[in-house]
């Protein structure tokens, strides 16, 4: 029976220490799930097993112990490696086939017709067969991660290590990547080590570790760990102390309320009470914006994008009402971003009409207008990371032509009621991802926007900030009265949504309440679900 | 050895070189080098603007001013006016070098008698400066003889012949260096882009990840590197041959494999600053800086080592240019070869060079995270 076993890894760079005395033991055909927050010490431990990074303490896999990455070169051949980030062991320029043509040689595999049978199936359960010419540049994010996957099985590795290859993939891609892993696992009795910021996903895997500051803090199967925490968590219900999310009230000392079935989120919320590691709460003031009379903030009337002759968007009709929060959901490729980017009027409409406030967008004065009445926050946070918290708000005020004494104010208020006001003069980078989530949702509010558009605010942020992200997101909608518009790719996150906009291949395919949703689809247990009708 | 692997990786490298369209700018960016260095760097002095004032005006002081009229190196004009006037005109840059010829010039050189010329030359750039009154100096000389036939001009004549670039032609003195700068920087570059490109997307941890060993690696890297830039060395030569007319009088096949030998240093540089570096910007800024600097200073096109005392003399030889544009001058201009002793032992301080160089570069690269 083949193991792995992991002795006491310490993996440190300088003075930080990023994860400290790992020891856990995996055998054959066994998925190995790494759960917890940004930095707790998943991916070091993920380096330092695959004999990339250095790190002090031994590993052993089956006959081979290595005590430095310089030993591990003999595990090499039985082992891959994914690190994390979308499509970040492929080369842009290259095809599919060549990328599998590449990987096949580098790991000197005889091309017989075993393997071509192989490569075959592979390509099969990624859905890549129809796309071997295509060159990785090219492919979607969730077909980009597909490929990454078989081209790191095309060696049949005995050990499988993972980095989080689902982060910022669709839910159909990720589904299927779960297919390919499991089928894996199941005939050729591969260790599969595999970190995610998805819970549902860790419900997957045989055997978690959750980590946490630099620790592996539990293990054990799921049900084994939602043991540990069930003690703690209550229904949600008002005013009861603790800490309340959606779904759950979660608190060390007893309280006299239902208990509730615990889910994974709820391991990290426990942790973090425990260790007294909550960011701060939001307390946002009331009503204060100026009232329209007109409920409909933004409309759009059969948009269209095209790329040459690609259509990006195809005649997409949509509407935005004050404080509501519309979530844009969809396949990578789907057209998202590139519909929020004509909405943004940073690309030209090639056809159809945008109404702001009900007034048509049709020139270039219009469109400052619309960017003035826009917040934006992107994907990758756009905050200058050698500025303070402070001094970057305080910038962003100034591009947007705050008088300074106002922009005084208002950072310092906003501090206050996001919550971040201990941090303000601090450089973002030192910051826990949740807080710079904070001060560029304030960033971008300040100019007092009547529509705020998030382009996945929350890929690859861990539960705990997510949550209360959403908290953030969900009383600027009741107090503000702002109409949010939202892409991302947590389904359990489209529960938070009032309406749900479904793209796919560049077209609407649904728009609804969650409600409605729900009502037309009566089977389905999750968002994730519903969404998968409108894929499959 | 695995020569599938090293096989692969040459490949997708040439592959991905097409397809991004850099392979335009290795074939372009030595030939730009060249030809915009070529072209642009000026050391002879023609044409130079020369105001004479002739305080004489007798035949004799006429029979000289004539004398710098045909002279191809001044453009002469005339000027009755006064020194402080003339000094004026050399402070507006509107005249480079004034001569003043004294009262009683033809009177006093008739008896005999000893006289002075004066000469101002505008020397802001010193050698542009000197050598303007070399010139002013021969014509002078030159006009001395044939002036006054009596005894002392005809005694001493100077019997000058420019060795290896007798026409003293500005190309032949600068072109071969520029094959020395440019066979330094250009593949030194794409040595360090080829691998930090990896590092910086993050696909060098199929690298790191794979059975492939450091030396295969780099063998794959640079392979590439090499060939591509190997056709450059016949390319700069038919540039140097037969747009500048630079002579060729030595062996092609030392010029060739000396030349091979100078691009393995080129890459290992570029490999070296791909070990240290990890974004692609800051690969090429260093190695251009690296590169260019001591490639232009010490590539005997300014001036000759030879002529460089102390630290710099040091620095010269410390950086590989000097020995192979020796080399690379006695090819094209002299073509004694591997007969002179110098040569040889430049050419084997060069494989020593290159040998250390990718050792070292096999050494530092590390195959796991920083």
């Amino acid at each position: 029976m083949e193991y792995l076993s992991v002795e006491n890894v310490t993996v440190s760079y300088g003075i930080h220490v990023a994860i400290r005395d790992a020891t856990f033991r995996a055998d054959g055909g066994e998925i190995i799930g790494f759960i917890g927050a940004d930095g707790s010490g998943k991916s070091s431990l993920m380096h330092a097993i695959a004999g990339v990074g250095n790190f002090s303490g031994s590993v052993r896999f089956n006959g081979i112990g290595y005590r430095s990455a310089k030993e591990a070169e003999p595990l090499k051949p039985l082992c891959a490696f994914m690190p994390q980030g979308i499509g970040l062991v492929l080369y842009e320029m290259l095809s599919v086939e060549e990328h599998l043509d590449f990987f096949a040689d580098i790991r000197a595999i005889k091309p017989d017709s075993d393997f071509l049978a192989y490569r075959q199936r592979l390509l099969r359960m990624a859905g890549l067969d129809k796309f071997t010419a295509r060159r990785a540049g090219d492919l979607t994010g969730g077909m980009m991660q597909k490929l990454s996957l078989i081209c790191t099985l095309l060696h049949r590795p005995r050990l499988l290590i993972l980095d989080e290859p689902t982060t910022g993939v669709d839910p159909l891609s990720r589904i299927e990547l779960w297919e390919i892993l499991d089928q894996i696992r199941r005939e050729e009795g591969t260790i599969i080590l595999v970190s995610t910021a998805y819970m549902q996903e860790a419900a997957r895997m045989d055997r978690l570790l959750l980590f946490d500051a630099g620790e592996i803090i539990a293990s054990g199967t799921a049900t084994e760990l939602l043991e540990t925490v069930r003690p703690m968590c209550y229904l949600p219900t008002p005013g009861s102390g603790g800490v309340r999310t959606f779904d759950a009230t979660y608190s060390l000392q007893p309280l006299d309320i239902p208990h509730a079935e615990p889910t994974l989120e709820a391991l990290f919320f426990v942790n973090a009470l425990k260790n007294n590691r909550l960011l701060p709460p939001v307390t946002l003031s009331g009503e204060e914006k100026i009232p329209f009379s007109d409920d409909v903030v933004m409309e759009a009337r059969g948009l269209t994008k095209r790329f040459g002759d690609f259509v990006a968007n195809d005649r997409i009709d949509l509407n935005l009402r004050r404080g509501e929060i519309l979530g844009l959901l969809g396949a990578n490729g789907a057209g998202k971003t590139t519909f929020i980017k004509m909405l943004l009027g940073l690309h030209p409409i090639d056809g159809g009409e945008l109404f702001l406030l009900g007034k048509p967008v049709r020139n270039a004065h219009d469109r400052r207008t619309l960017k003035a009445s826009i917040g934006y926050v992107s994907q990758h946070f756009a905050l200058y990371g050698d500025m303070t918290v402070r001094e970057n708000l305080l910038y962003f005020a100034a591009i947007r032509r705050i008088p300074s004494q106002e922009a005084l104010e208002k950072t310092a208020r906003y501090a206050l009621e996001l919550g971040f006001s201990e941090y303000l003069d601090e450089m973002p980078s030192q910051l826990p991802l949740g807080i710079n989530q904070r001060f560029s949702l304030a960033a971008a509010l300040l100019h007092d926007p009547h529509v705020l558009f998030l382009d996945e605010p929350t890929s690859g942020v861990d539960a705990i900030a997510r949550a209360q992200f959403w908290q953030l997101l969900i009383a600027l909608k009741e107090k503000w009265k702002i109409a949010i518009l939202i892409t991302t790719h947590y389904m359990s996150e489209a529960e938070y949504c009032d309406r749900i906009v479904l793209l796919r291949d560049g077209a609407k395919v649904a728009d609804d309440t969650l409600e409605r949703f729900y009502a037309a689809h009566p089977d389905a247990e999750t968002f994730e679900d519903i969404f998968l009708e409108y894929y499959r | 050895m695995k020569a599938r692997v090293i096989r692969a990786y040459i490949a997708k490298e040439l592959i991905e070189l097409v397809r991004s369209r850099f392979i335009l700018m290795v074939y372009l960016l030595p030939t730009m080098i060249m030809l915009l260095f070529g072209y642009g760097i000026r050391m002879e002095v023609t044409d130079a603007r020369a105001l004479i004032i002739d305080n004489d005006r007798s035949f004799l002081s006429n029979r000289l001013i004539s004398k710098f009229e045909h002279s191809r190196y001044f453009d002469v004009s005339l000027d009755t006016s006064d020194e402080a006037d003339a000094l004026r005109s050399i402070k507006q840059a509107r005249t480079d070098v004034i001569i003043i010829i004294p009262e009683s010039f033809e009177k006093r050189l008739l008896h005999g008698q000893s006289t002075q010329i004066g000469i101002y030359v505008d020397a802001a750039f010193p050698s542009r400066g000197s050598t303007i009154e070399n010139y002013a100096k021969g014509v002078i000389l030159d006009a001395a003889a044939s002036l006054a036939p009596a005894r002392s001009a005809h005694l001493i004549t100077i019997n000058q012949r420019s060795l290896f670039n007798q026409a003293m032609r500005d190309e032949d003195a600068i072109v071969p260096g520029l094959i020395g700068l440019v066979l330094l920087v250009a593949p030194a570059i794409l040595s360090a882009l080829l691998i930090v490109k990896e590092k910086e997307r993050g696909t060098i941890f199929n690298f790191y990840a794979s059975p492939l060993s450091k030396g295969e690696f780099l063998i794959a890297k640079l392979i590439p590197a090499f060939l591509l830039h190997s056709l450059n060395i016949f390319i700069l030569f038919l540039w140097a041959v037969y747009v500048f007319d630079v002579p060729f009088r030595g062996s092609f096949l030392l010029y060739w494999g000396v030349s091979e030998i100078y691009l393995l240093i080129s890459i290992a540089i570029g490999m070296l600053i791909s070990v240290v570096t990890r974004t692609q910007i800051v690969a090429v800024v260093l190695t251009v800086i690296i590169t260019i600097i001591p490639g232009f200073l010490y590539s005997g096109i300014i001036m000759p080592i030879s002529s460089m005392s102390g630290i710099s003399q040091v620095e010269a030889h410390i950086f590989p240019v000097m020995y192979y544009n020796h080399i690379l001058y006695d090819a094209f201009l002299i073509g004694e070869g591997l007969q002179s002793g110098k040569t040889l032992s430049y050419l084997l301080i060069l494989i020593v060079y290159a040998v250390i160089l990718l050792g070292l570069g096999r050494l530092l690269l590390k195959k796991e995270l920083g």
